[in-house]
């Protein structure tokens, strides 16, 4: 009876009380300003990181799943150790990225409760299953990663499913968390005042959702890959044996494999995000390409021509440890020079950065020539050709050990030829047939161009996979025996896709303008304005070397309990070919 | 003395990092502010000030010249020129203001033949005019080829209502602009005195003396020569192309405003 009476006693001095909330609430202002830093550097700060680290605890484990299998089918130790390696630099960043989810949302509720309360109105419902989808990916990790041992043998495929069942639960969590971001850029399901209008799926089913969720997907692959290469590559450098400067070669081989294969499909996945903000709003979009946000693209596609003349120069120096390579490095220059000229075409501005003189001298800010490049016609043209020559490299590359044994193997290789080429046929054809044609003409034929690339992929692998099967050997690769050069290049390509993702994340938020949430939500607090590349440039950069510093701190305690004992969690690393005498 | 990997692996980062910075930092430097507000009611202001306020507001805040063209037939939007005079015979039995406002806060009502549905409500975020800046819009509308009959009764009162919860937190602009911060930005951020010589204000040659511009030249001109200079075409002697195309983004509202208000004080 006591205990009922303090309930309805605190009930009713809870209704009672309501009141003096509701009217505190009223009273609390829409902003509050970080010390020193400002608000918006703050919460911009650690949504990048938050970013940066959810991107490679997500990105990992989906191709750490698929490397296990295989080395589950093929009996395969190499594999399954492999996967281990990738799944315990994923379990070390997981508690980071959720003590900086964490203080993302104390950020929000603090210093942008007015928004935050806006956003809790629209998304309430989808914070529980947020929280419930969190529980499960975490416990599912956590059995995954300790249960390696326990679920070997005739119990792998209840492990392997856990790590599947991980990937869908992480998977779910990205796509809910891209909701709310998404709504923000396009929002649906809202009146004119910004009230919900019927359930929450249309809020969370808006223009940019489903394209932000694919290109998200990829670009987490592309940046586990990239990550977990740098890592090997760290390692490799400072190896003491040739079995450990082996294992970690052939580590960061496959990290930048799986990198770079996502890779190639990632501009594709831009255009489709690119092609829904337009059509969600023709003024976003235009202001996106073509209006103070135009120069962000240039440093873009610096940023990526950096990553595919990496990859590729990657591929050319692992070539050397392949014996029977020598027959392809003819390909080398050619491809090179491709990849230079698409870079400079990409990189080219429509209006050029002068002087005064040089200004006078051109006729005005257009070079005659070079202005010519600046436009997308050309750039459609140049990534695609790109796209084209980075995937040769990996098929030469592919085959560079291995002699086709098959009768048809002349004709087969004849069909490659033709299909690449026929490719890059189309490919110019359009771009060149761009300048020709209005606008909206033209942006229909860089469809026609990422069907003719995307065909020449898919055919050309359908023919070499079988061509290929059962080949002729002519020698093993000497994993370890890369030039050190090549593992600075895998530092680079993680550094500059890091960088990447910071300028897109920008590039998703600078879109929005002076708005919370595009046309519902203003932005009316003094730092409403949207900053300049320059300083934009500067915070990336600070950011991506405090996520640097944390992930090598973070695998640095990661490895720490694994100092002193050969083959941590009952796993012995395999030799790898190569690796030393005993195995050459 | 040899480098640990670690210290070799942070020098590569950190150079990798500090090109694309530095590169960021070269190019030009454009920030997106939020747009002003423009309040003429209750003022007295003459037809050609609406005009002129209204060509600003299609250029800038309105952004109408981002599909719209006047004397130039564009790929999404149709071409603006004689639009006023167009408008009324758009649709039997309303004016031409009418249709021209009915165009502005109901751009479905009416699709012109050839053209995609996609123009957004001004008066609705985000562009979100309110109802003194569709007054001028539509009265510079009507000065394409038409008569300015445009008064702000003629304007819903429901026009603007909106705004994107938050509320504006924007200054008032009043006309015409202030000509003596006019000039403080034709010498400072317009950095006009770079290329122009104005009375007193020295400028080296490279375009032409501005002294007399409000003399020799239309207010119009003066308007649309800043924020299009290439559109409007180069001066005979002097370089084309030389004068910078991003003044409608680099410049606010009201700096751009002042400024034509210094210009026009140069007789």
């Amino acid at each position: 009876m006591v205990g009922a009476g303090l309930v309805l006693a605190g009930v009713a001095l809870l209704v009672t009380a309501l009141p003096a909330f509701a009217q505190e609430a009223a009273r609390e202002p829409a902003y509050r300003n970080f010390p020193w830093i400002g608000s918006r550097l703050a919460v911009w700060a650690v949504a990048q990181l938050h970013l940066n680290f959810a991107a490679f605890i997500l990105g990992v484990p989906i191709f750490a799943v698929i490397i296990e299998i295989i080395g589950w089918r093929t009996r395969d130790p190499r594999y399954d150790w492999l996967s281990h390696e990738f799944v315990k630099l994923t379990f070390a960043a997981f508690s980071t990225t959720a003590l900086l989810g964490a203080l993302l949302l104390f950020l929000f509720v603090g210093y942008y409760p007015k928004f935050w309360t806006y956003m809790t109105s629209i998304f309430f419902p989808t914070y529980w299953v947020y929280a419930l989808l969190f529980f499960a990916e975490t416990f599912t990790v956590y059995l995954w990663y300790y249960g390696w041992d326990w679920l070997s043998g005739s119990r792998k495929w209840i492990h392997v499913s856990l790590g599947v069942l991980s990937n869908l639960f992480g998977t779910a969590i990205l796509f809910l968390a891209n909701s709310w971001v998404t709504f923000m850029v396009s929002p649906a399901g809202v009146d004119e005042s910004g009230a919900l209008k019927g359930g929450v799926w249309a809020a969370i089913n808006n223009y940019a959702w489903m394209p932000i969720n694919i290109h998200r997907l990829i670009a987490n692959i592309v940046f586990g890959g990239t990550i977990a290469a740098a890592y090997a590559a760290f390692r490799f450098l400072g190896a003491r044996t040739d079995e450990e400067r082996a294992r970690y070669d052939w580590m960061g081989y496959i990290g930048n494999f799986v990198a770079l294969s996502a890779f190639i499909v990632l501009p594709f996945a831009g255009y489709y995000l690119g092609r829904e903000i337009y059509a969600f709003n023709q003024t976003m979009g235009i202001t996106m390409m073509g209006g103070f946000m135009s120069w962000l693209w240039i440093i873009q596609a610096i940023l990526i021509g950096v990553l595919f003349i990496g990859s590729n120069y990657y591929l050319w120096l692992g070539m050397e440890r392949i014996p029977g390579s020598e027959r392809y490095r003819k390909y080398v220059p050619p491809m090179l020079i491709i990849l230079a000229i698409g870079f400079m075409v990409w990189a080219t501005p429509r209006s050029m950065v002068v002087t005064l003189d040089e200004a006078r001298a051109m006729g005005g800010t257009h070079h005659p020539i070079l202005g010519f490049l600046g436009v997308m016609s050309a750039k459609n043209t140049a990534v695609n050709l790109m796209i084209l020559t980075t995937f040769l490299s990996f098929v030469l590359y592919r085959r560079a050990n291995r002699v086709s044994q098959k009768p048809w193997v002349k004709t087969g290789m004849a069909v490659q030829w033709a299909v690449i080429a026929l490719a890059a046929v189309i490919v110019t054809f359009y771009g060149v047939y761009g300048y020709f044609v209005e606008s909206l003409v033209r942006i229909g034929f860089s469809v026609y161009q990422v069907v003719a690339v995307l065909a020449a992929i898919v055919i050309v692998m359908a023919i070499d996979i079988p061509m290929f099967k059962g080949a002729r050997s002519t020698g093993v690769i000497r994993w370890g025996t890369i030039a050190p050069r090549s593992q600075y290049v895998l530092i680079i390509l993680a550094v500059t896709f890091t960088w990447l993702m910071g300028l897109m994340g920008f590039a998703r938020s600078g879109i929005r303008q002076h708005w919370h949430v595009y046309g519902v939500l203003r932005d009316t607090s003094a730092e409403a304005v949207t900053p300049a590349l320059g300083y934009a440039a500067n915070v990336i950069s600070v950011v991506t070397l405090v996520f640097f510093a944390l992930v090598m701190f973070i695998f640095w305690l990661g490895g720490l309990s694994e100092k002193g004992k050969a083959g941590a969690h009952g796993h012995v690393a395999p030799a790898i070919a190569g690796g030393s005498e005993d195995h050459g | 003395m040899r480098l640990p990997v670690g210290v070799k692996v942070a020098i590569v980062a950190i150079v990798v990092m500090g090109s694309y910075s530095g590169y960021a930092n070269y190019i030009p430097q454009i920030e997106s502010k939020p747009p002003q507000e423009l309040s003429l009611e209750g003022g007295n202001v003459t037809p050609a000030q609406l005009i002129k306020a209204g060509d600003e507001i299609y250029k800038t805040k309105g952004t109408c010249e981002i599909c719209h063209k006047i004397g130039q037939k564009g790929t999404r939007a149709p071409d603006l020129a004689g639009v006023g005079a167009r408008a009324a015979k758009a649709k039997p039995g309303m004016t031409a203001k009418a249709y021209l406002i009915e165009s502005l806060i109901n751009p479905n009502a009416v699709i012109v033949e050839g053209y995609p549905p996609i123009m957004p409500a001004v008066d609705k975020p985000p562009i979100a005019l309110n109802r003194s800046e569709v007054w001028a819009l539509t009265a510079f509308l009507q000065a394409q080829g038409g008569t300015v009959d445009v008064a702000l009764n003629d304007i819903p009162a429901t026009v603007g209502a909106g705004g994107g919860g938050g509320g504006a937190a924007a200054a008032a602009v009043t006309m015409p602009g202030d000509a003596k911060v006019g000039k403080t930005i034709y010498m400072g951020k317009g950095g006009c005195l770079a290329c122009h010589k104005a009375k007193d204000i020295p400028g080296t040659p490279v375009g032409p003396d501005l002294s007399q511009i409000a003399k020799i030249q239309t207010p119009d001109y003066i308007m649309k020569k800043i924020l299009d200079p290439k559109g409007m075409g180069t001066v005979a002697g002097f370089p084309p192309g030389v004068m910078p195309q991003t003044f409608g983004q680099t410049l606010t509202a009201k700096e751009y405003t002042d400024l034509v208000a210094f210009m026009l004080t140069l007789k």
